[in-house]
């Protein structure tokens, strides 16, 4: 098989996240180069349809089968890419390997590296990984070296924004054969890697293994993640030559699950999920009592991306959703500003705040904050790599008692200050709504929520509220004084 | 999972069939033997200690309840209540009970950041207990009243569990054992009595967020109903007045006319009356393995706030 990136040949590319949708299922006797990539990142798009030739690419969005027939036809009667009214039309290099930048919501945003494969190369196809620079071998001592100024991405990864070779270094040290997990459960961004970028992931899971000696790889999924679960595992099986044998497991969907000890206590098969308690850490005694490093596609994607190409410029993958025109996950610099990622897709209305970094992110109402580690910690959001935005429409109060409800009835349960403290904290939120707005409380139980808890779910399950509180103190008192000002959540209490 | 998995090879085919729901913890105890600061004292500990063991041997500037410690007889720590939490130099605050006793550390047992971790814990534990001490069998000899009286609560921040309304029954089937889960502060040791110690494999932890509780590898509802042997390990262990031996669960109440440990909570589940088969651990076979694999999702997911997508068409104070 040869790969689609090379040469100056047609290649209509059919990208559909959702393959219910997929319109090139019935296209079985057309004559033409159709192949079938995967998601983009940006479902408003999709199915996407992108028409390539001689370095110019016509992109097509949301299309239906009748719509790639005529895009098809007028293809094969014009010779042009952009004979069917496209959405937009695109100039590179004939042999690029990447989905190149385009005047579209989501597509607009900076060079994807990490997210190169994504709806532009088979996810799949040994080929075109190869043409990509993929499967290529490294020394450990250049792994390492790497690992040294790459950090951890995402809450499930064990070494969440702290340089990685430092706990590669130790597993490797830790008597007993180390395992490598490959976290992808929970964050739309890991799926996106797993469902359309499985080899960038895979080869970061392998020169990894090798580097620390590992003699197993795991990838550890939500089992409702079908597409990413059934994507990787055809990765898993055509890999050639991994550095230790792979296999897909897959977990409860529940977002606790994503935590490194409950993914290690899922993938061990126990029912019920819980934290384990660190030190040590499970890069010393994990899966199975061995040493054991619990990455997401993320980190390992931008490993294998920055062996290849060098990481003096490094990017973050991040994804918007929200009050906004389209959910997209994107690839922005570490230089830029939350503000242009936002738009890059566009507000829904008129931004008032966003909740930075997942469930348990931080509430601003400034997006003039970088998207770098330092820049989110010093401004106390959180670099889970997800970004939801609000429109003046949201009633903040409203958002962040959502967030401590879904604490109290999501966590684990093993330790007090994260059962019992959200439970409470939930309950704080609640009296406001009577009349009794009390910060220091608040205050008070979010400082031992965060510094007693066993894992990152209770450390981290007051931010919402804590950041709410700082950006928009007038509107919990407005509610204690029984005023809604954004008027969406007052009146169910009356009734 | 896998083959070439050593634990599960080498684990005694009798421990594997149990499932007590909880996640296997490394050994947290230092590897080394170790020289600590506690409050200024230098304190020397053996190989395998916590910091909890060298606090215990020195007068402390504040006294740390350690509440749900146990660490004798294979059973704890569990490291769930967090009202030994300390402050290191090193570390910042650290639960004591399971943080190992590293060379070197310095802890002061006084530092502020870490007293109040010690209270607002200590609060959030009495926040879901059902605080009728005097209608409880362990009144006078409870762990948690100790630690509450040492710690001078006289009005704990969050209250108390005083809503008869969310008691759970007590469960009163069992002619030997009594269970009042409304005084249970999950801290583990029961089930690991069960299981660590006397290997029969009847209780384990269940549930997630508010609904964690105490309950049995068997489908059984009630003690009585369960593979239970009575051997009363559990009952040893139990902190609180959650698990009594049946006979004195009315032993330390103040004697009222009419005030019982079961009227305290309303609800009870009662012995059926009928007679059970033969009390040998080999009944376990006939429900193993059953349980293990028929849970993997153990959370309400049809609540509409459970699952990792925010739901935008949430709306109108919804949570409350
Ligand atoms: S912090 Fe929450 S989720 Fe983590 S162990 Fe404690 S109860 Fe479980
Ligand atoms: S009395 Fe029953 S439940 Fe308690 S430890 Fe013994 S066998 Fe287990
Ligand atoms: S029943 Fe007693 S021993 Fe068991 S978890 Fe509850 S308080 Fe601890
Ligand atoms: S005694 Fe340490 S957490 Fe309970």
């Amino acid at each position: 098989m040869t790969a689609i990136t090379t040469g100056d040949h047609l290649v209509i590319r059919v990208a559909a996240g959702d393959p219910d949708r997929d319109p090139s299922l019935s296209t079985a006797g057309f004559d033409g180069p159709i192949v079938n990539v995967g998601p983009t990142g940006v479902p408003a798009l999709e199915p996407l349809i992108a028409v390539t030739a001689a370095g110019r690419t016509a992109l097509y969005t949301h299309c239906s089968t009748a719509d790639l027939e005529s895009i098809t036809a007028s293809v094969e009667e014009t010779g042009d890419v952009d004979g069917a009214d496209p959405d937009a039309v695109v100039s590179h290099a004939p042999d690029r390997n990447r989905l190149p930048t385009a005047p579209l919501p989501g597509l607009r945003a900076g060079d994807r590296r990490v997210l190169g494969a994504c709806s532009w190369r088979r996810p799949t196809s040994v080929a075109d990984h190869k043409a990509a620079g993929g499967f290529a071998p490294s020394d450990a001592e250049t792994v390492l070296t790497v690992g040294n100024s790459l950090n951890g991405r995402g809450w499930g990864d064990l070494c969440q924004d702290d340089p990685l070779a430092e706990t590669w270094r130790t597993a490797r040290a830790t008597d007993g054969d180390p395992v490598v997990v490959v976290n992808g459960h929970g964050s739309p961004a890991d799926t996106l890697l797993l469902s359309s970028a499985p080899f960038e992931v895979l080869d970061g899971a392998s020169v990894l293994a090798s580097t620390v000696a590992a003699d197993r790889i795991i990838v550890y999924a939500s089992s409702e993640d079908d597409n990413a679960v059934k994507t990787v595992s055809s990765a898993v099986d055509t890999y050639p030559d991994p550095a230790a044998p792979m296999e897909v497991v897959t977990g409860p969907e529940e977002y606790r699950a994503a935590e490194p000890t409950m993914a290690i206590e899922a993938i061990e098969g126990n029912h019920r999920l819980e934290a384990r308690l660190r030190p040590p850490g499970p890069e010393r005694v994990g899966l199975d009592g061995r040493p054991t490093l619990v990455h997401t596609p993320r980190t390992l994607a931008h490993l294998a991306v920055g062996l290849r190409e060098g990481i003096d410029e490094q990017t973050r993958v991040m994804t918007v959703r929200g009050d906004v025109d389209s959910v997209a996950t994107v690839e922005l610099s570490e230089t830029q500003k939350l503000s242009e990622l936002v738009d890059t897709v566009g507000v829904d209305g008129s931004f008032k705040a966003a909740c930075v970094g997942g469930r348990f992110g931080g509430i601003t109402r400034d997006l003039d904050v970088g998207i770098g580690v330092e820049a989110l910690n010093n401004a106390d959001l959180g670099t889970d790599g997800i970004v939801d935005v609000l429109s003046d429409a949201r009633c903040l109060v409203e958002f962040v008692g959502q967030r401590a409800s879904f604490a109290a009835e999501e966590n684990c349960g093993r330790c007090v200050p994260c059962r019992e403290g959200t439970a409470q904290l939930a309950s704080l939120l609640r009296n406001v709504y009577d009349g009794e707005f009390d910060a220091q409380a608040i205050a008070e139980l979010d400082r031992v929520m965060a510094s007693s808890s066993i894992c990152v779910f209770g450390e981290r399950a007051g931010r919402p509220v804590r950041t709410a509180i700082e950006a928009f103190t007038s509107e919990f008192k407005a509610h204690a004084e029984g005023r809604c000002p954004a008027g969406t959540c007052l009146e169910p209490l009356e009734a | 999972m896998s083959s070439e998995n050593p634990q599960q090879i080498d684990a005694p085919p009798l421990t594997e069939e149990i499932a007590p729901g909880t996640a296997t913890d490394p050994p947290v105890g230092s590897t080394d033997v170790a020289t600590v600061t506690v409050d200024g004292a230098t304190i020397d500990v053996a190989a395998g200690a916590t910091l909890l063991d060298a606090i215990e041997a020195v007068e402390t500037d504040d006294s740390v309840p350690a509440l749900c410690s146990y660490d004798r007889q294979e059973i704890g720590p569990r490291s769930e209540c967090r009202t030994c939490m300390v402050g290191t130099d090193e570390h910042g605050v650290v639960p004591a009970c399971s943080f190992p006793a590293k060379d070197g550390l310095t802890v002061q047992t006084g530092a502020a950041d870490a007293a109040e971790a010690r209270d607002v814990n200590l609060d959030l534990v009495l926040s879901d207990h059902n605080l009728r001490c005097t209608t409880c069998g362990k009144n006078g000899r409870c762990e948690l009243q100790d630690a509450a009286i040492e710690q001078d609560v006289e009005e704990p921040r969050y209250g108390v569990l005083d809503d008869r309304d969310e008691y759970e029954p007590i469960d009163d089937s069992s002619s030997f054992i009594q269970i009042d889960r409304n005084k249970c502060i999950l801290c583990n040791r029961c089930v690991e009595a069960c299981n660590d110690v006397q290997v029969e494999g009847v209780l384990r932890m269940e549930g997630s967020g508010q609904d964690t509780r105490i309950g049995f590898q068997s489908d059984a509802e009630t003690m009585e109903e369960s593979t239970c042997v009575s051997c009363g390990h559990c009952v040893t262990v139990c902190p609180t007045g959650s698990l009594v031996e049946k006979g004195i669960e009315d032993a330390t109440t103040i004697p009222l006319p009419g005030f019982t440990q079961k009227n305290s909570v309303g609800k009870t589940d009662e012995s059926t009356g009928t007679s059970k088969g033969p009390m040998t651990p080999k009944k376990r076979t006939e429900h193993t393995l059953e349980t293990p694999t028929t849970e993997m999702t153990d959370s309400p997911s049809d609540d509409g706030i459970s699952s990792d997508t925010w739901d935008d068409d949430q709306s109108g104070g919804d949570w409350l």
